[in-house]
């Protein structure tokens, strides 16, 4: 194996595939990225069994060949490596070593064979379909904060995508929620992914994703089974296995007659709930909201470290109404809202709220008060 | 102007006024008042099993030497004619519930200690002539009310109160005046003091510290090189001095259960079952308390007296019993298979939260997923 490569290309191609890479790992292979060479490309693979990343960089290949390599290794050479640099990188079949030569650096690397590099059959991938890249980062960015990250209900540990009806038209939803709040968004059914099973995709699968569209605006194409779902991103192509599971019935927790609407300007809203809940303590984040008529007080009491309040104007008609919630959990949706005005639809202060956009109506979020 | 100086109650203007409230072997008296039978008989509440533990004693059974959380076995040994009956935490927690609000009457201030004693500060009397008239007509109208004894303590501090509580005990009352009780504490032999106990009473027999006076003649630095923190309390005590307040709200830190197995339990399932009581018995309290903890704690001790905890804290408090119950298990389950018999399992919660008003646990409430 044999060939040379542009140092840009390659450090960019490494920075995709190696942020899977776990840093420790109980299986030696699983800490190398694996690099074919062949047909005027060199092949980049990395896994953690759960899911792998995989993209392909032009290079002059003058002998084809396989290998693998320590992957982060592989990643803070090139990064140290002068910009523009030409790399030749080259299989000694005696010594079992990788070389890498660039102007008058010279590095050899151990390595393991690529036989062993695990594989993640993907099988067939019956449903396809493709979304743009701007789509997909939406559906990812307005639901991943409300992913639970308790190992114990595994089953919420992902983004639930799935075909969901509204009204008359179809949708492609996402959904997410730790059992305190729930986040929904969704945008018509692409072409294609009509019968697609519902899917639960992994947390670090979510996040792995949006690192690889971040800067993207090309369309991805999704390929999705009962147990992996794919991404094709350009030359990128992330495949991983699904949590086995069953994503609970989400539909019961959505308040459907909730009555008492509240519109705040949404800025003044974030402003005020991040300025009095500075006097919570760590953990006891709890704000509690007063509406009456056309104000809303927020407060905090904080037996330890004092207490704090503030009012803001807002649109209310209904009774009078005290509930208590989660500081954080406010911000972490008020801060995913476009338009200027948030709508709060309560009930009592022991039901679930929603929260609806006023700049997006595909968009909702169900938060459950706290009871102070 | 005039002022009885007989008791505590003569004190200064910055004096407090501290009633120690104890019933006389609470549980036991309860058995005995509800059932005649085993009136005049020594009764031991709790378990009678092979492992269990005496939660009470009758002052019968004190007499043969029975005492509180002595091992059963030892107990039936020191008195084969002992009647064990099973404790009915019910009827307690209702009889202490009834002495609190006797309590309340004659003051704010109450600080209970556990269902059967607590700490009343009556500084400002609301009308009555002195402290030990306040003492004496609790303990009549608990006696009238519930049928059972209590003895008082008066004093001007809570450490002085707790001792006098115990000095004419069972249905007694004993008042500790300020003049009283530096003297007092001088001739009280060091394992009477609260918080010293077998083992600190046994260093400080080494040390040749027999009476609250030999403490009192020792340095500050002394006593704190060989007692640490408690020694600058003991230094303080030992002066008849405690500026400790009566506490009316104590925050509960933790809420748990445990028990100890009739035999040994060796596998998981045995384990995981025999968990599934602790867990009811916890999660009831939860909701009898209504509080909810995010740190919950799975305590081990093994066949041989070791004792391992586990534990875990999430971002939201435990809000159902299935959690409680998933996370239990998966604190249990990482500790088989194991190279020691498990003798107690014991599940506990703690990190209450702390509500917007700051008086009680704001609860996070979970969406019915």
């Amino acid at each position: 194996m044999r060939l040379v490569i542009e140092r840009g290309e390659l450090l960019r191609a490494l920075g995709h595939v190696t942020s899977v890479v776990e840093r420790r790992t109980t299986i030696p292979i699983l800490s190398n990225v694996l690099l074919r060479a062949g047909n005027g490309k060199l092949s980049l693979k990395a896994t953690d069994l759960e899911r792998e990343v995989i993209e392909d960089v032009a290079a002059t290949v003058s002998a084809p060949g396989a290998v693998t390599v320590p992957a982060h290794m592989l990643h803070d050479i090139v990064r140290k490596l002068p910009d523009g640099a030409e790399i030749e990188i080259k299989r000694d079949p005696e010594k079992e070593r990788l070389t890498i030569t660039a102007g008058q650096s010279r590095f050899a690397l151990q390595t393991l064979g690529p036989e062993d590099f695990p594989d993640i059959a993907a099988g067939d991938l019956a449903h396809s379909f493709e979304l743009g890249a701007a789509d997909l980062k939406r559906l990812i960015e307005k639901t991943r904060f409300a992913i639970s990250t308790e190992e114990t209900r595994y089953y919420l540990n992902g983004i639930f995508l799935h075909v969901a009806e509204k009204g008359s038209s179809r949708t492609l939803r996402a959904v997410a929620t730790d059992g305190h709040r729930l986040a929904q968004v969704e945008l018509s059914r692409p072409e294609g992914a009509e019968g697609m099973p519902g899917v639960i995709i992994p947390r670090k699968t979510v996040h792995e994703l949006h690192r690889l569209i971040e800067a993207s605006s090309a369309p991805v194409k999704i390929g999705v089974s009962p147990s992996k779902v794919r991404f094709e991103i350009g030359t990128v192509t992330l495949t991983s296995k699904l949590i086995d599971g069953t994503f609970p019935d989400y539909g019961r927790v959505i308040p459907q007659g909730n009555d008492k609407e509240l519109t705040v300007s949404n800025a003044d809203f974030i402003g005020a709930v991040d300025r009095v809940s500075t006097i919570a303590s760590e953990r006891g984040r709890a704000v509690k909201l007063n509406i009456t008529g056309d104000k809303l007080v927020l407060s905090v009491n904080n037996p330890e470290g004092g207490s704090a309040t503030e009012e803001i104007g807002v649109g209310y008609t209904a009774s009078p109404l005290e509930i208590g919630f989660n500081a954080r959990y406010l911000l972490d949706i008020a801060s995913q809202l476009e338009g200027d005005e948030a709508h709060f639809l309560l009930a009592d202060p022991g039901s679930p709220t929603m929260i609806r956009d006023g700049g997006d109506d595909t968009a909702l979020y169900v938060l459950m008060p706290m009871r102070v | 102007m005039s002022m009885p100086c007989n008791a505590a109650d003569a004190a200064p203007a910055n004096v407090r006024r501290i009633i120690h409230v104890d019933m006389d072997a609470f549980y036991a008296s309860v058995e005995q008042r509800d059932d005649p039978k085993l009136r005049g008989k020594p009764v031991a509440v709790g378990g009678s099993k092979l492992r269990g533990v005496v939660a009470a004693a009758s002052y019968e059974a004190r007499r043969f030497g029975v005492r509180s959380a002595m091992p059963s076995v030892t107990a039936k040994r020191n008195c084969p004619e002992l009647i064990f009956v099973k404790p009915r935490f019910e009827v307690y927690k209702s009889v202490s519930q009834q002495i609190r609000e006797i309590f309340s009457e004659y003051t704010d201030a109450v600080e209970p200690l556990s269902l059967d004693e607590a700490y009343l500060d009556v500084t400002d009397l609301r009308g009555a002539a002195s402290a030990t008239e306040i003492a004496e007509a609790i303990r009549a109208r608990i006696k009238a009310e519930t049928g059972l004894t209590a003895s008082a303590g008066v004093s001007y501090n809570k450490f002085l109160a707790k001792i006098a509580s115990d000095y004419r005990k069972p249905d007694g009352l004993f008042v500790i005046t300020p003049r009283m009780g530096p003297g007092f504490v001088e001739a009280l032999p060091v394992g009477k003091f609260h918080g010293v106990g077998p083992a600190t009473a046994q260093r400080m027999h080494k040390l040749g510290l027999e009476t609250g006076l030999d403490i009192k003649a020792q340095s500050l630095e002394f006593l704190q090189q060989h007692f640490g923190k408690a020694g600058g309390y003991y230094y303080s005590i030992s002066r008849g001095v405690c500026e400790r307040q009566v506490k009316p709200h104590r925050i509960r830190k933790s809420l748990g259960a445990e028990r100890t197995f009739f035999t040994d339990l060796t596998t998981f399932a045995s384990a995981h079952e025999a968990l599934q009581e602790v867990i009811d018995k916890v999660w009831r309290h939860c909701e009898q308390a209504s509080i909810r903890g995010r740190t919950l704690t799975l305590k081990v001790k093994y066949a041989d007296f070791q004792q391992i905890t586990r534990s875990r804290t999430g971002d939201a408090p435990i809000s159902t019993r299935s959690e409680l119950e998933r996370l239990s298990c998966a604190l249990l389950t990482p500790i088989f298979p194991l190279a020691k018999a498990i003798r107690l399992l014991g599940v506990s919660l703690s990190s209450f939260g702390l509500s917007a008003d700051g008086d009680g646990e704001a609860e996070q409430l979970a969406l019915l997923l």
